[in-house]
């Protein structure tokens, strides 16, 4: 049989040996990883479920854009037919100074500000409803140019509910994602610090095989094959802890608040999650235990 | 074989284990280093094993100045050389022929070769009828017999022995002996440390006396 095969099998016979000797230590650690990769995998899963569920009948964003006191009637038509021709913008409403002051002043502790009529300090100005699907970004590009326009005294944004949820929503993407940093470090140095354990406790062995002209790379194999193993079973372990994670908080949002959206009667498993979480597994146990061994070797030799 | 030109080891950069030392082994010769616990028979094993650097000087086994090795080319080296212990060092939970197989698994000989040559390596040391037997049922001069089977099984041009008898009787200690002898008659270069005197003068071998890190005697032994 060829060589390279033979040294691999009896890698992996070395690495099985290490695992049932020490099968409690395994199992603890398996399962110990398999719940620490299920939090993020889990925030991810929650992630994805609130991005997906951002509401789309929501109010619009809307703008009142102030015009400067002398604008003429031909700039602010052409401002007006600008902003209407922009495909963000859904309705464009020209509300005159003396509408505006009418309107403060039928507002509670205002009456007297009627008085002004014959000097009314507002300005003429313009409502800007976006449309119901607009996105922030491009919202937020409108208001700049507005901003710089020559024509604008000042303006006042309103970001709709679906637009405050959807920052909102990202925000807890990025705290979502420092967590999980977090977690798989954590990943890391356990798989880093019982790799190093196991391979004190093998000092004696690797010694010998040492004086017997085996490399590195020949005595690391068995660990890093046990780490792999270790990855995997982690993987799957995790997969199963989200996968039950996520079918308690689907029961339990279907039974408490479908009637708010029918979407949340059932928030499919992202596959991408799963695929992720043991793919990170594998990644962060092989990683993990390939520095440890190598920093252990190193201090042996 | 091997060759010492003005060897310092340093420790720590103050605790000085050896001390121009110099000394040459011709190829198929054998002989012994005596010297006190601590005089640096060890330290000069290890040099000569690749385990440790030497401070200044150079150590060439045939040929190589061992400085010049690192990683792949180390190991290599190493598996062209025997080494027996003191404390055989025998996997436990692998059977005398599974550990008398491991350097040839270790240097990649082929599966159909590694069942003759260990069966010609146990038999060398009477111990063809225990192969499948786990260690653990072995008595020590039993286990250190297989020790050298393992030292000798991939058939290496340079020998060393780290106290091979320090743990055996009279008895076993001088069949242990006639072992090495007969190696050597087969062509081996054999380097035996040992502080046992009674054992170094039985054999009519060259004698390296080593004290405080300094080669103080280089000459035959006794009886010849």
């Amino acid at each position: 049989m060829n060589r390279w095969i033979l040294d691999h099998t009896q890698a992996i016979h070395d690495a099985w040996k290490r695992t049932s000797d020490r099968l409690t230590q395994f199992i603890v650690l398996v399962c110990l990883l398999g719940i620490l990769l299920a939090i993020p995998g889990w925030l991810a899963q929650i992630w994805i479920g609130m991005a997906s569920l951002v509401p789309e009948d929501a109010v619009q964003s809307e703008a009142i854009v102030f015009l400067k006191q002398d604008l003429e009637v031909e700039a602010r038509i052409d401002l007006e037919r600008t902003l209407s021709e922009m495909p963000d913008t859904d309705q464009i409403i020209f509300v005159p100074r003396s509408a505006a002051l009418e309107q403060l002043s039928k507002q509670d502790g205002l009456e007297p500000i009627a008085d002004l009529k014959a000097n009314n300090p507002l300005p003429d100005a313009l409502r800007v409803k976006f449309s119901v699907q607009g996105v922030e970004a491009r919202e937020n590009q409108i208001i700049e140019t507005l901003v710089a326009d020559r024509r604008v005294l000042s303006l006042r944004y309103y970001p709709s509910t679906r637009i405050q949820y959807a920052s909102l929503v990202e925000m807890l993407g990025f705290l979502g994602i420092g967590l999980s940093v977090l977690t798989v470090i954590g990943v890391l140095m356990a798989v880093f610090l019982v790799a190093a354990a196991d391979v004190v406790d093998d000092r004696r062995r690797i010694e010998l095989y040492t004086l017997l002209g085996a490399s590195r790379r020949f005595i690391r194999r068995p660990y890093l094959y046990r780490a792999t193993l270790l990855g995997v079973l982690a993987g799957l372990s995790a997969c199963l802890v989200i996968t039950f994670l996520n079918e308690v908080l689907s029961s339990v949002l279907a039974s408490n608040l479908k009637a708010l959206d029918t979407r949340l009667e059932n928030i499919p498993m992202d596959g991408r999650i799963l695929i992720g979480v043991a793919s990170i597994a594998v990644l962060a146990s092989w990683v993990g235990a390939e520095r440890a061994v190598n920093r252990r070797l190193r201090a042996l030799h | 074989m091997i060759e010492f030109e003005s060897v310092a080891k340093v420790y720590d950069g103050q605790r000085e284990a050896l001390s121009d030392v110099n000394f040459r082994l011709a190829p198929g010769e054998m002989a012994f280093l005596t010297g006190h616990s601590g005089a640096g028979k060890s330290t000069l094993l290890r040099l000569i094993l690749g385990l440790e650097t030497a401070s200044s000087g150079a150590v060439r086994v045939a040929g190589t100045d061992l400085s010049t090795l690192s990683g792949e080319k180390l190991a290599r080296y190493r598996r062209r050389v025997g080494v027996v212990f003191q404390d055989p060092n025998l996997e436990e939970d692998l059977s005398v022929y599974d550990n008398v197989a491991l350097p040839l698994r270790i240097s990649g000989f082929s599966e159909s070769e590694i069942p003759k040559r260990v069966k010609a390596a146990l038999s060398r040391v009477d111990l063809s009828d225990q192969a499948n037997a786990s260690p653990r049922v072995l008595s020590g001069g039993q286990q250190q017999r297989v020790g050298i089977a393992r030292a000798i099984v991939h058939r290496p041009a340079l020998l060393v022995a780290d106290e091979p008898t320090g743990n055996l009787d009279p008895e076993l200690s001088a069949r242990v002996m006639r072992m090495f002898t007969q190696f050597q008659q087969l062509g081996v270069t054999i380097l035996v440390a040992t502080h046992e005197r009674a054992v170094v003068e039985s054999l009519p071998f060259r004698r390296l006396v080593i004290e405080q890190g300094r080669l103080v005697s280089d000459g035959m032994g006794a009886n010849r």
